[in-house]
């Protein structure tokens, strides 16, 4: 019988997966818990936040474990996570994915970079944290990044057999994609075996903070009927965490000002300024790309007829050092 | 009820059951597949959807024989269903929100004239605003259809009272059809752990034969007259009929409870009490947030706090003589509600248990009243205990210091306020780049369009920061519209994608005024705020410019529920464009087929399996549809033809202002649902055009231009050259769907033929 490490008042041993859509983290949250409790013999539940979200945008996925003999009444989201996973390390920008942890909890990061820099930037001071590069595991495998983290996962929570989660992917992949089925069993292995930990003092550590954040508005600042009297305020989004570690960079000398980028651009990133030409003509002139609006896609350097638009993976500060930002006509008082 | 399994128990089941790990509408459609019903007529709507897509799944695979028919709207699902179950055959359908009330028109019809169904209305949020999460204003609006209402804590509850369902909706005491509902999301999609038959005999058994001794309206041998009008002094019969039945299926449902018990080992009384035996003070609550409310009991019971939990499996009939004897020795009881019965001081529930209670003898317990937890808003632990220590307040001072609240509210920080980000562009928009004549002699339009870079210095009208996923392709095409359209906008978008990513509150895209309504009404709704216009205008009352451009953007969904709104509107010819960015699918709901959806191609409702080769019929063809109404212009386009697109625009603008009503239809791509890769858009597109998949042409006062002929440049390519770009359809470049492939071909080769005939010969 599997025995949980540790349990919250009513019994749970939770697990918060923090992701964007598109990464697959449902999927593995999903496949974690179908194994905990179909393998294992604990209860438990499992699902995701939930709303109109599309790819790229924040989500969260939750799975509750308990003894068998423990009913699951409760399914509110999972605030005070045991463990949780970071699928998306652009995610810190906009979501506090630490949010909650317990003292002694463990966070395990899709990360390149150091476990010291990760740190630094969680400001955690007290649990366990796991980094792995899954992501870098995925290409190598031709695999998906959630299946690395799934298998880091496995190795942190410590509970759950792996042999069991290597016989469902196994069996996931067997009947349709037979080809893949080695590929998805190395990557799983890989983030088990690969991935590093660190534990830190935990004495005197104390719980991250939550709050159950209140909505912006009231019933005395909503305007009545839910009209937004503020026009085009989605500009004051930041929605490069939607990113999936490409984009493209721009050479204002080889672009010849086709309009190409700008006609396929779902996001309305490029940036246009009157200038002059060489005879002296007033003409449009492509200034460079607003990072904050690039979901990735990359339509742009697909259609440049030149090489002014290349595809590059995306270095940390980049796409700060280069964005050039939409000249929008700003109400006064409003932060440029 | 929330049974726990233990190992234990999984031995003792009296009969052979499985355990799975699945949701609540897993498994509804898990009974639904066992019953095997004969018919499922369905509209998808969220959180409703999966159902149907799950069946859809099965049906690919063999594993059941229900016929599922993916309607043109949830009233005309409710048809569907209404006329196949007056066949007497065995039907189900799954809806919430919007699409229940779309449909409701059709239930009293159902239930009046006696004919058993079973549907799954899985709560949401009933629009406006517009909410997709889950409460229970959709449910409120079924409590005057004459349906029996079943609710359903768990997922094990839905699947268990999906079976009784039937059983009780056939019952010769009953003869009516059944609701099931339970909560959106908090236990439509939670997966827990769950025990069903393994064997589909046992269900087939214990729900019995379909009654065959009903008369239907498929029985050669005795005709039937089904739905003859009444008057009044027949029709208060009918009515009593109907009462008495309803009135019965107390009962009944009693009885296949237990019944259902002994094969299960799950019970289901009609009220469901928890901690009630010497509680003082109770809250009710239907659905999940019972569940919940049950953990703080737990807790407060630990402290000695005399507390307990009521929460029904059935409210229609509502359980009254069971809800008296839960609470005939309570002194205080708090109605929790996930919707409002707006100025009836307390909505539904606690009007009815106030009623219940005025029976008791003595006194009666002082009863407390709490909206909460609307459009999904979570209802946690700490809101239980508000709740309970209101109701330990009542039962100790015998007051309802406040008896109707909202509970869940804050009045915010002025600070906080909403404030215009940038000022409004009005007038902008206005480039002079762009010059539409008509010249009186050939009555024909002269369109000029300067080079595009010159139009870079035309402001979107869409601003950045919508949600739309990575390469999504309805906002290039609909800028690329836009860019031909001088002067200002009023926008219109329909339910779909579009609106869904460009207006989330407190956030919008839009820059222009922008107004949503639900998909089946948009264009009306449309329709009246052009002629609102012109009225005021008229009047003088407004000191507005001529330059105001209506524009109606839907998707293909939007242009299959609101077809009939958007014909009659074109019929009317007012002066306004639609815009359909087509992108093949209800994608807004996670990709069901649409009428567009091309023949074979794989959706959540158009599986790909050994029963089933994807989409079963060939795709609308709306734009024909629609010119055949005789607006004065009809067009397409796509971002992979951006001039011709721009000057399509232009001619729009001047026939909305001039002539009438302009309807046009763009292509694009949806990389996550046609499985393709985001950067690849334009080509993907480019291919449709030059595959004459999708023709770029124009119907201008009924005469059909062909814009782009790839034939005629030498670049025509068969359709494999589309489809190997879409994950969904590349299965239909295999072999063993030869046929399929060629089905599609001549499909798009036959209408491709039609067009360059159209061309040709203006008459056409």
């Amino acid at each position: 019988m599997t025995i949980l490490p540790k349990t919250n008042a009513l019994g749970f041993f939770e697990i918060r997966l923090e992701s964007i859509g598109g990464l697959g983290a449902n999927l593995a949250g999903k496949m974690l818990a179908e194994a905990g409790v179909l393998g294992h013999g604990l209860n438990g539940s499992n699902f995701s936040s939930y709303g109109s979200e599309k790819k790229g945008t924040p989500v969260k996925a939750f799975i509750r474990f308990c003894n068998p003999e423990v009913e699951i009444r409760a399914h509110s989201p999972i605030e005070e996570p045991h463990v949780i996973g970071v699928f998306h390390e652009a995610l810190y920008k906009t979501v506090d994915v630490t949010s909650g942890l317990q003292p002694d909890g463990i966070v395990l990061v899709n990360s390149e970079r150091s476990m010291e820099e990760v740190k630094e930037e969680l400001e955690l001071h007290h649990g366990t944290l796991a980094v792995i590069d899954a992501m870098n595991i995925a290409v190598e495998e031709n695999s998906r990044l959630n299946t690395a983290m799934l298998g880091a996962l496995y190795r942190v929570l410590g509970f759950l057999d792996a042999d069991n989660m290597r016989d469902v992917i196994r069996q996931t992949f067997e009947k349709k994609y037979p080809h893949l089925v080695e590929a998805n069993l190395r990557t799983f292995n890989r983030g088990y075996e690969e991935v590093q930990f660190q534990s830190f003092e935990t004495l005197n550590a104390v719980q991250k903070q939550f709050e159950r954040k209140l909505p912006r508005l009231g019933y005395e600042t909503q305007e009545i009927g839910g009209i937004i009297s503020a026009q085009a305020n989605s500009i004051e989004k930041d929605l490069s965490g939607s990113r999936q570690g490409f984009l493209p960079a721009f050479e204002q000398e080889k672009c010849i000002n086709c309009t190409h980028c700008d006609t396929v651009c779902p996001d309305f990133c490029f940036v246009w300024e009157e200038g002059e030409d060489k005879r002296g003509r007033k003409q449009m002139f492509l200034q460079g790309i607003d990072y904050n609006y690039c979901k990735g896609c990359l339509k742009c350097v697909e259609v440049c007829p030149t090489s002014a638009l290349t595809e590059i993976r995306e270095t940390l500060g980049f796409s700060d050092e280069n964005r050039v930002k939409q000249p929008f006509p700003y109400t006064e008082g409003v932060m440029r | 009820m929330n049974h726990v399994i233990t190992e234990q128990e999984k031995l003792q089941a009296p009969v052979n059951q499985q355990v799975s790990f699945e949701s609540g509408n897993e498994m509804a459609a898990k009974a639904a597949a066992q019953i095997n019903y004969h018919i499922m007529g369905y509209f998808p709507i969220t959180p409703s959807t999966e159902i149907a897509q799950y069946l859809d799944q099965m049906k690919a695979k063999g594993e059941h024989d229900i016929k599922l028919i993916p309607a043109d709207g949830e009233h005309g699902s409710a048809g569907i269903c209404y006329g196949a179950s007056v066949s007497g055959a065995r039907v189900f359908n799954a809806t919430s929100a919007n699409g229940f009330l779309f449909m409701l028109e059709q239930l009293p019809v159902q239930s009046g004239t006696r004919f058993p169904m079973v549907l799954n209305l899985v709560t949401r949020a009933v629009s406006g605003p517009l909410d997709i999460r889950g409460d229970h204003s959709d449910l409120y609006f079924a409590l005057n259809t004459g349906w029996v209402i079943l609710t359903a804590n768990t997922p094990q509850a839905v699947y268990d009272l999906n079976i009784m369902a039937l059983k009780v909706a056939e019952h010769r005491d009953v003869r009516l059809p059944v609701i099931v509902a339970y909560d959106g999301f908090f236990t439509s999609h939670q997966k827990r752990k769950v025990l069903s038959f393994k064997d589909r005999e046992v269900v087939t058994e214990f729900v019995g034969e379909r009654p065959a001794d009903f008369p239907n309206a498929i029985d050669k041998n005795n005709p039937v007259t089904i739905g003859a009008h009444m008057n009044g002094d027949d029709l208060i019969h009918n009515n009593y009929q109907q009462s008495q039945a309803m009135y019965h299926a107390d009962k009944v449902f009693e009885e296949i409870q237990e019944e259902y018990e002994k094969l299960s080992g799950r019970s289901y009384p009609t009220i469901e009490t928890y901690a009630m035996e010497d509680a003082e003070a109770a809250v009710f609550l239907i659905n999940s947030a019972a569940e919940t409310a049950k953990d703080v009991v737990d807790r407060y019971r630990k402290q000695g706090k005399k507390v307990g939990v009521i929460t029904p499996n059935m409210i229609r009939p509502f359980p009254k003589e069971a809800m008296k004897e839960a609470l005939k020795n309570v002194k205080a009881v708090l109605v929790g509600e996930r919707a409002d019965s707006y100025g009836a001081n307390g909505a539904n529930m606690t009007l009815e248990i106030k009623s219940a209670l005025q029976e008791l003898s003595g006194a009666q317990p002082v009863v407390l009243s709490r909206v909460f937890g609307v459009g999904g808003k979570d209802f946690y632990e700490q809101d239980a205990e508000v709740f309970f220590d209101d109701a330990l307040e009542a039962a100790e001072t015998s007051v309802a210091a406040k008896p109707f609240d909202y509970h869940g509210i804050h009045a915010g920080d002025k600070k906080q306020r909403l404030l215009p980000v940038i000022e409004p562009q009005t007038g902008s928009f206005d480039t002079g780049l762009i010059k539409v004549t008509h010249d009186a002699e050939t009555d024909q339009l002269k369109v000029k369009v300067p080079p595009l870079r010159q139009l870079m210095s035309k402001p979107k009208r869409i601003a950045s920061g919508h949600g739309a996923c990575p390469g999504c392709g309805i906002f290039p095409g609909l800028e690329l519209f836009f860019k031909g359209i001088e002067g200002d906008v009023m926008v219109l978008f329909q339910t779909g994608c579009g609106y869904v990513v460009s207006a989330a509150y407190p956030h919008t895209s839009h820059k222009q005024t922008f107004i949503h309504n639900l998909f089946q009404n948009g264009a009306a709704t449309l329709s009246g705020t052009v002629e609102a216009f012109y009225e005021i205008k008229r009047r003088g009352e407004v000191e507005i410019g001529d330059d105001f451009t209506f524009v109606m953007v839907t998707g293909d969904g939007g242009m299959d529920i609101g077809m009939g709104s958007a014909i009659g509107t074109s019929l009317r010819n007012h002066g306004m464009i639609i815009v359909e960015y087509d992108n093949e699918g209800y994608m807004n709901t996670g990709s069901q087929q649409s009428y567009s959806t091309p023949i074979g191609h794989m959706t959540s409702t158009s599986n790909v399996g050994k029963n089933q080769k994807g989409k079963a019929f060939h795709h609308k063809d709306t734009p024909q549809i629609m010119a055949a109404t005789n607006i004065p212009y009809v067009f397409t386009g796509t971002e992979a033809y951006p001039q011709d697109l721009i000057k399509k625009a232009a001619k729009a603008q001047w026939y909305a202002k001039h002539e009438g009503l302009v309807y046009g239809k763009l292509l694009i791509t949806c990389p996550l649902n046609w499985k393709s890769e985001e950067r690849y858009g334009q080509r993907i597109i480019k291919a449709a055009v030059d595959s004459c998949f999708f023709p770029l042409y124009e119907v201008e006062k009924g005469k059909t231009t062909i814009t782009y002929n790839p034939e005629a440049k030498n670049k025509r390519e068969p359709v494999s050259e589309w489809l190997k770009y879409l994950g969904k359809a590349k299965h239909m470049l295999k072999p063993e769907h030869e046929q399929l492939y060629r089905a599609f071909e001549i499909e798009v080769d036959k209408r491709w033929n039609r067009l360059k005939a159209k061309h040709e010969c203006e008459y056409l």
